[in-house]
């Protein structure tokens, strides 16, 4: 892991596109303001790793799931 | 008038071939799926409740996929400018949200913290994260009566 060092109002550069400033400083909570590309999605890592999990999860359900959810979102008259 | 013209326009020529279904090409690919940028969004069944969000490039790629509306009728969740950008929106009344369904064995659930939006004028869509709205990845879905 590259590691560097910088002040509050500092920022660095990641490629030619995505600016990360440090805005401020205090204690061990770090604010930064981050300007990037539309195509280039910012998340906390928490946030991205739990969607990433859960979408994985959701792929390619079996076909006996498939059929489940559909009986289960369908009008009452057609179920059981 | 000229949105509607417009739009009959772009379905048109995305019209996918082997399915028949217009073709909705992500403006940022799904986290966890970085290389699926085609999809197509194949109807389960009759009420259109349930449809199979697909991959065009992998079939065997699909999400099960809801509007939240009848099931979660108090969901409205704010879709920020940037959106709008990203999916080339002109008109938001044009976009169609969709919830991510995972069928388990116990419970099926919803993610509300991230719909898939697609905008059909322009046939782009993406999975906007709800950052900070305090929608839930998993909220437990329950059959409409």
């Amino acid at each position: 892991m590259l590691v560097l060092t910088r002040r509050s109002g500092e920022s660095v550069m990641i490629g030619d596109t995505v600016v990360i400033t440090v805005l401020e400083a205090r204690g061990d909570v770090i604010r930064l303001g981050i300007q990037a590309p539309r195509d280039v999605q910012v998340h906390r890592e928490e946030v991205y790793r739990e969607l990433q999990a859960s979408n994985r999860e959701a792929a390619s359900p079996t076909q006996d799931e498939v059929r489940a959810v559909s009986k289960m979102l369908h009008s009452p008259t057609t179920s059981d | 008038m000229t949105t509607r013209t417009a739009s009959r326009t772009i379905e048109d020529t995305m019209i996918d071939p082997s399915l028949g279904l217009p073709t909705i090409t992500m403006a940022v690919p799904m986290p966890g799926f970085p290389a699926h940028r085609e999809f197509v969004l194949v109807r389960l069944n009759e009420d259109g409740l349930l449809y199979a969000f697909t991959s065009t490039e992998d079939p065997d790629l699909r999400f099960l996929v809801a509007p939240p509306e009848p099931f979660f009728p108090d969901y409205a969740p704010e879709i920020e400018a940037d959106v709008f950008a990203a999916l080339n929106t002109k008109d938001a009344d044009r976009l169609l949200l969709l919830t991510v369904i995972t069928a388990g064995a116990n419970e099926t659930t919803a993610n509300l913290m991230a719909p898939i939006v697609v905008d059909r004028d322009s046939m782009r869509a993406m999975q906007v994260v709800l950052s900070g709205s305090g929608y839930p990845v998993r909220a437990v879905l329950n059959p409409v009566y």
